[in-house]
Parts: structure tokens; sequence; C-alpha cells
């Protein structure tokens, strides 16, 4: 009988074992049927709201109605046609869904995603580009909200793709959540890097001269914006006058070493060299590229020529914002930006309201208060930055980027406002940048002043 | 002596009371275009449910919960399998649900004394041989069927049977030794891996993997009741080496399996939505779409895939009655199996048997409906007593009637007292 009874208690294993198994399937079945849902070839969605209420995203969209009203955002929110997948949409249409497990597919749900868009003053920074392309992207560096968030070229979904051959290279991709090189704003990162490694008053105490041109140790010229040179200079007058020159000599100055560069590069989110995985940014599933360069000999001018900003230097355009975070809050943290608010379910209910995140250290708190003064000074002591916000202090780093082999110079700006009230970070991108055309500092004024505005 | 859980009268009322509902829910929500179509089929479900009935109360048995529960689960699986895509009765479903039945009654006469279906182990594993011969030289370029005209037998599911009562052992053949290198094993053991070996290679050679795992289970139980027979010195150092030699087949089997096969343990179905991972994604779809009470029965749209009534068909009852009622459905099956419990056997070799007839079922079952839900690698097998499948139903039928048979069994004394006979008897 005793065997016998083992094999009762082998049978009642068995079926515990799967009556365990099928309860973990049933609860599986029911979390993730919206998302199974959401990929069905029909599947009813609700809207895509601003902060205003305003409409980004309607599923029966008629072209007649709404005409180009979600050009500013057509890259970014995206539809659920998947010809985007990097989109809002397409990455949440398990939340758009009007179903549930328990009432099934409903037509007239309440399913929505409400976002921390301003779409007014989006399309007024859309608009700002007149005849440019570039990008750009603003958020609460206390909270993460995303104001704006705007690409151009772009794409109006109600078109339904049929022009899709004589779109404009890149209008189906925001340009805020990839690679571009970064320019002189890389200099934030190589002021940050220098003071975590030398200290505030060793690196205050380094001047060099700028006559120009500098020859480095290893006999490369690194040509400074202003051929009659800036002369002697420290590094707060370096920064605002973004002199090759200075940060060249810097970067070969004994008192750090390239691995401390690397270190500090690295704990900011470069990957360096090709080593380990490139790491990316997740805007409520909406994947961000972050940053990378190639390091490998301080006195050579691909390194020098990196730590700049250029050659093989690429970050983000929402990288760069980010950063501005961990500088603008004196932490060295990065505040995590966010698109969604929150949604609501088929029936109405708030589900999913968004809490502020933030990343990991990557600076000490000191490095981020002193570059936080320098960015600040930079600003004030500029008129057309001071420009962007009349009354505020707004600090800056601007940035000239040499692309497609040097024959084309993109313009970066990347700062933060100095507001409690109004805490604000932000980065512009114009592509091809062309002297008279619009500014990026413009297109700062554009976007601050009309933010301030709308918060009022 | 034998228990039933609830009365002969009381079973049968509940039984009734499930078809009727089931009927109503069609009446209500199904999709038919003639209220004939549905007599038809309430005509059909409720005469086998008499007729079902009536037969039982034709032969003496000690337990009739099995009897009206198989009887119960085959008339609900014609239901299922007669609304997919529209209400109207499948006749080869019937048919097949009556053979079934009839099979359970040949399990439980063949295998309910265990020492006359014990001295029948030589002739079983000639039957075996056989099928596998079958197999080899008369199946199919798949390798897997047999067709006569709309009709298809899958040999392989009738070596099912016959290998679960090749793993039943009794206490006389573990107790019988040989020395092989440094350890004494059974002869029966011996005899019982070779073959294992034979049937699984030949599963492989036909690339009916599905149907491995299955087998796999049963030799498992087998194994776990032969190192656990009564005065059996449990080696532990065995029990790890077994463990770790079935690990290591695991990984080589992983490892070596065919191209088809490493694409659906690997396929990511939602990135290969219209590719590889087409079936699984509409079986979720399916799901999904019929929370837990369904959109009616025949107003799914599962029925335009391709296996919605076998490999798929607990997602087909999940998208058209819903979550619900398929877990009802798959409880039904657990309490058949359950009965095991109420009615423990009476003999080691009816104990090792039942336990390799449930873990076929559970395997396969699960095999089924977490491969169609992709929570494991989609293997395509039947669900038990509900896929469409005339050499799947049967097996069930006669796999029933050998779980019948465990829990009541008949003992050679007891037909000796009923009807003497002449010439020695063996204890």
């Amino acid at each position: 009988m005793k065997s016998i009874r083992r094999g009762q208690h082998l049978i009642t294993l068995m079926l515990l074992l799967f009556l365990a198994a099928f309860g973990y399937l049933v609860y599986r079945l029911t979390a993730e049927a919206g998302y199974y849902m959401s990929n069905a070839d029909s599947t009813s969605l609700g809207f895509v709201y601003d902060r205003n209420g305003d409409v980004l995203f309607d599923p029966d969209a008629d072209a007649a109605v709404y005409g180009d009203h979600f050009i500013d955002i057509g890259n970014l929110i995206g539809d659920d046609s998947l010809q985007m997948t990097n989109t809002l949409v397409a990455q949440n249409k398990d939340l758009l869904a009007n179903y549930s497990f328990m009432l099934g597919e409903q037509n007239d749900g309440k399913a929505a995603i409400y976002t921390s868009l301003d779409h007014a003053v989006n399309r007024k920074v859309y608009d700002a580009f007149g005849s440019k392309d570039g990008c750009a992207v603003a958020y609460n560096y206390k909270t993460g909200e995303i104001y704006i968030c705007t690409s151009k070229p772009s794409i109006n979904i109600l078109n339904h793709y049929t022009d899709i051959d004589t779109l404009a290279s890149g209008s189906m991709l925001c340009s805020v959540f990839y690679p571009t090189v970064p320019g002189s704003t890389q200099k934030v990162s190589t002021t940050i890097a220098a003071l975590e490694t030398m200290g505030y008053d060793a690196l205050m105490s380094r001047s060099f001269s700028c006559s120009g041109s500098y020859t480095n140790l290893t006999g490369d010229a690194i040509n400074c914006h202003n051929a009659s040179g800036h002369g002697t200079q420290n590094i707060v007058q370096a920064f605002a006058n973004s002199c090759n020159p200075f940060f060249a000599q810097l970067v070969e100055d004994p008192g750090w070493t390239l691995d401390d560069i690397i270190s500090v590069y690295r704990r900011m989110g470069y990957r360096v060299n090709g080593e380990g995985e490139q790491s990316s940014l997740d805007v409520n599933g909406i994947t961000a590229f972050t940053a990378s360069t190639t390091l490998t000999n301080k006195q050579e001018f691909n390194t020098q020529w990196g730590c700049m900003g250029q050659g093989e230097t690429l970050v983000s355009p929402l990288q760069l914002m980010v950063w501005e975070s961990a500088v603008a809050n004196a932490d060295g943290i990065a505040t995590m930006p966010y698109l969604i608010d929150h949604t609501t379910t088929v029936r109405g209910e708030v589900q999913n309201q968004a809490v502020p995140a933030f990343g990991k250290k990557m600076f000490s708190a000191e490095s981020a208060a002193h570059v936080r003064d320098i960015m600040l000074e930079n600003g004030r002591n500029t008129s057309e930055y001071a420009a962007i916000l009349p009354g505020t202090d707004v600090g800056v780093k601007s940035g000239t980027a040499q692309v497609e082999n040097g024959s084309k110079e993109n313009s970066l700006l990347t700062g933060f406002v100095d507001d409690p009230d109004f805490p604000v970070a932000f980065c512009i991108v114009i592509n091809d940048r062309v002297r008279g055309e619009v500014t990026a500092s413009q297109i700062a004024a554009v976007m601050m002043q009309n933010l301030k505005s709308a918060a009022a | 002596m034998y228990k039933n859980g609830i009365s002969y009268s009381t079973t049968i009322i509940l039984m009734l009371l499930s078809h009727a509902a089931m009927l109503g829910i069609v009446f209500a929500r199904g999709n038919y275009e003639n209220i004939s179509d549905l007599l038809l089929l309430a005509g059909a479900v409720l005469g086998l449910d008499a007729i079902g009935i009536i037969a039982s109360l034709c032969y003496r048995q000690m337990t009739y919960t099995l009897d009206l529960m198989l009887l119960c689960i085959l008339n609900i699986s014609l239901i299922f399998q007669s609304c997919f895509g529209g209400v109207h009765l499948s006749i080869k479903h019937l048919a097949t649900c009556v053979a079934a039945l009839v099979a359970c009654e040949a399990g439980f006469y063949l295998t309910r004394n265990h020492e006359w279906i014990r001295r029948q182990k030589k002739w079983i594993y000639i039957l075996i041989a056989l099928l596998m011969l079958v197999i080899i030289f008369l199946t199919d370029d798949q390798k897997k069927w047999i067709t006569f005209g709309s009709f298809s037998i899958q040999p392989s599911e009738f070596i099912k049977p016959c290998y679960v009562l090749v793993c039943a052992a009794s206490i006389v053949e573990l107790h019988k030794k040989v020395k092989v290198l440094f350890f004494y094993v059974s002869v029966d053991t011996l005899i019982l891996c070779g073959v294992t070996l034979l049937i699984l290679g030949l599963q492989w050679w036909c690339h009916d993997l599905g149907s491995l795992p299955t087998f796999a289970a049963i030799f498992g139980c087998a194994l776990v009741c032969r190192l656990c027979y009564p005065k059996a010195k449990i080696n532990k150092t065995a029990i790890i080496a077994m463990c770790v030699a079935g690990v290591l087949v695991l990984i080589a089997a992983w490892s070596l399996a065919p191209d088809y096969v490493q694409r659906r343990l690997h396929v990511d179905i939602w990135a290969d939505r219209y590719g590889d991972g087409y079936q699984q994604c509409e079986a979720l779809i399916g799901i999904a779409r019929g929370g837990w009470l369904g959109v009616g029965a025949g107003q799914g749209h599962l029925h335009n895939v391709f296996a919605y009534d076998s490999d798929i068909v607990f997602c087909t009852i999940c998208e058209e009655w819903g979550l619900l009622y398929a877990g009802l459905t798959v409880l039904i099956i657990l309490i058949m199996l359950m009965t095991v419990l109420m009615n423990p056997p009476k003999s080691y070799y009816h104990a090792t048997m039942t336990c390799g007839i449930v873990a076929a079922f559970l395997a396969q079952m699960t095999l089924n409906i977490f491969g169609s839900c992709n929570l494991i690698p989609f293997t395509g097998v039947t669900l038990p007593f509900i896929s469409a499948g005339g050499s799947s139903m049967l097996t069930c039928g006669f796999l029933v009637g050998m779980l019948k048979a465990g829990q009541s069994p008949l003992f050679r004394h007891e037909r000796l007292k009923r009807k003497p006979q002449k010439g020695s008897v063996t204890a």
C-alpha cells in the first residue's frame, strides 16, 4: 500500500503543478489581453490628448476636418498603421485599446492617453523653424514632463502614407530621439569631466592661450572659430567663447588621464570606443539614443576633437536636454523624461498616473553646481541668450556641428531656465544652418516665451 | 468500498443540466441560420446522453463517476465542435465520440484484471513493434497518417496506451534483477528502456516531436514508480545521476532539434506576426476577444485559422465560449483524473498504470493549452477529449477505460469464486 500511496502522491503533485501553471496562464491572459487586442487587425482605439485636451491622435481622423493639425507631432505621436514603430501610439496601442477582458471591445469606450505636451506651443515652435529642418524638445527638469517635442521634416498622418515616395528624408523619424553630432554642446560634458577629475579650484587655476589656432602635441592643428584668437582664458571665458584651442589644451593637460575622461563620460551614459552595450532612454516605450564617442589618445586630434563634440561623437538631442536637468537641479542626477501624464481605461478610470523618476547619479552635486553657474554666466553675458526669456536667467551652451564631411553645419543650443516656478530644460537643433536665417536662440525664445505664457 | 462522490441520479441530473445549459447558450447567442440545425445538435447530444445512461445501467460496475464524466465531456466536446464557425451537427465528431465510449469499455475490460494484462506484456510489445512498422512503411510522406478516403488514422496515437501498459509493472517483475556493469537492474526495466529509445527515435525520425514529451512523461512516471517500489533501496546517487542524464538529454534535444523546431523554440510571435507566429497571435487575439464569457457560439474568427479545431482548440473555445467556460472544461478533465485519488488502485500494477495515464493526459493538455497560448513552444498536439480527430479520441477513450479499470479492478480470486476453473491456479 505504501508504494500505491507514493503513486497517488505523484499524481497529486502532477495535478497541482498543472493547476498552478493553469492559474498563472489565466492571470497572464487577463493581464496581457489588452496587448493582444492592440495587435488585432481591427481594434477600436481611443484618442491621444495634450495637456490642455487638444487632440493629438484620433483613430477616425478626417483630413477635411483636421487638415495639417497633426503635422508638428506626426512622427512623434504617429498612428496605428505600424508604418512608424518608434512612436507613442505604436508603442502604447494596448493603452489605447477600447477593450477590457470583462467587457470585451467597446466602440464607445473611453480609453485615452493624456500627454504632457502643449500642442499649441509645440506647433508655434514647429512653425518657427520656417524653411529650416531640425528639432526641438523641452521638459520640466524637476518632474520630467515633456512640454515640447517636434521634429522637422514631419509627416501628415492623415495623408495615409500616399505621399510616402515624395516625403523628405527623415520625415518619419522624430530626430529628437536619434543621434546627431553635438558640436560644442559637448563642452558641457568635457567641463563636467574636468571638474569631476581635477576639482573646481584646480580647473579654475588653468589658463590657456588661443591665437586662433593651436598645434597639439602630435602636430595637428585645432582651429578656433575666432581666427584672431581669444587670448589667454580660464574655463569660464573659454566656455563662453566656445574656444576649441583652450579645450584641446585642457584635454592634453597632464592633470588628468584619458581614463578619467572615459570614466566620467561612461557615467553620463556614453558608449566609449564601442565597448559595452549602447544604452538608451525609454520615453513611454519610445526608444531614444543616448551618446557615444571614440577616445583613444589625449594627445591626438581625433580624441580632442571628440571631446569638443565633433568627429565620431554622437548624442541625441533628448540626452543633451536630460543632462541639463542634472546641471539645473545641481545634483548630478538626471530627471527622466516622459510623455504620458496618465491614461484612462475603457470605462474612463484614470490609471498609469505619471510620477517623477530619476536616473542614477552621473556626477557630483558640486560639479553640477559649478557647471550650472558657468552656463548661467554664459546666458547672462550674451544678448541673444538673454533675450530668450527676458527677465529670467537662462543657462545655455551653443554648438556648431560639422556634418556630411564638413559640407554642412548644424546649429545646436541646449540649456535651462533658472526659475523654480518655470523649471524648463531644452535642446534645439537646426539642420544646415545658414547665417542670416532663423537661429536656435530665436526658436528657444518662441518656445520659452509661449510656454511661460501658457503656464501663467 | 468504492467512492463515487455524488449519487448516480444526481450525477446524471448535473450532466444533463450542463448540456442543457450549453444548448441554451447556443440558442441565445449562437450563430445559426435555421433552428433545425440547433435542434439536430440538441437531439444528438441528449440522445447520446440517454444511450450512455441506459447502457451504463445494463452492466454491473462498481464506479460510475468516470463513465458519466466521460459522457459529459464528450458531449461538451460535441457541442463545441458543432458550433465552430456556425452551428451544424458535426457527424464526424459524433462518430468519434461514440467510438471513444466504446473504446473506453474495451480499455476497461481488457485491463481490469491486472494479472491477465501483465501476462500479455510480450503481445503488447509485439503490438508496439507492429504499429512502429506501420508508421515506417504505411504512412504518408509526413510519416504520421494513413489515409482512407476522407478518413485519416494516426498510428502513433495507438502506441500511447500500449506504452502505458508496458510502463506499468508488477512487484514480481521488478524483483527479477540482473547485473549490468555495476548496477542491478530488472529485466523488465531494461527492455522498457530499449523500447522507449526506439519509440522516441521513431518519433524524432518522423518529425512527430509533439508526441515526444507525452512519451517522456509516461516514461518518467514509470521510472519514478520503479525507483520507489516496495523494499527498493533508493540510491540517491542513482537518482541524481538520472536527473543529470535527463537534463543532458533535454539540452541535447534542444540544441539538435531540426530547423523548423528551432524556429518554434525561439520565435517571437509578435515580431513575426504574419509568419511563424501567425497561428499563436491569432489564437491569443481570439482569447482576448472572447474575454470571460466569449463572443457567442459560432461567432468567432478563429475558425478561419489552421488547426482551429485541434491544435489551438482551447483558444477557439475561449473566443466563442469565454475563458470561464474553457477553464471549466479543463476542470472537468482534471476532475476525471482526480477520481483516481478518490478510489486508489488496489494493485501495484494498476497504480503504476494510472500514474502513466495521468502523466499522458497532463502532458498533452500542457502542450496543447500552454503551447497555443505561447507559454511554452507550440508543438501542435491535440487536447484530450476536445480536439477533433478519431485516433486521438479513440486513444483517450481507451485510456479512460484503463483509468476506470484501475479504480474498480477485477481480482482473479473474485472471478474464481464466481466461476471455478479446472487446472492449477497461480497466486
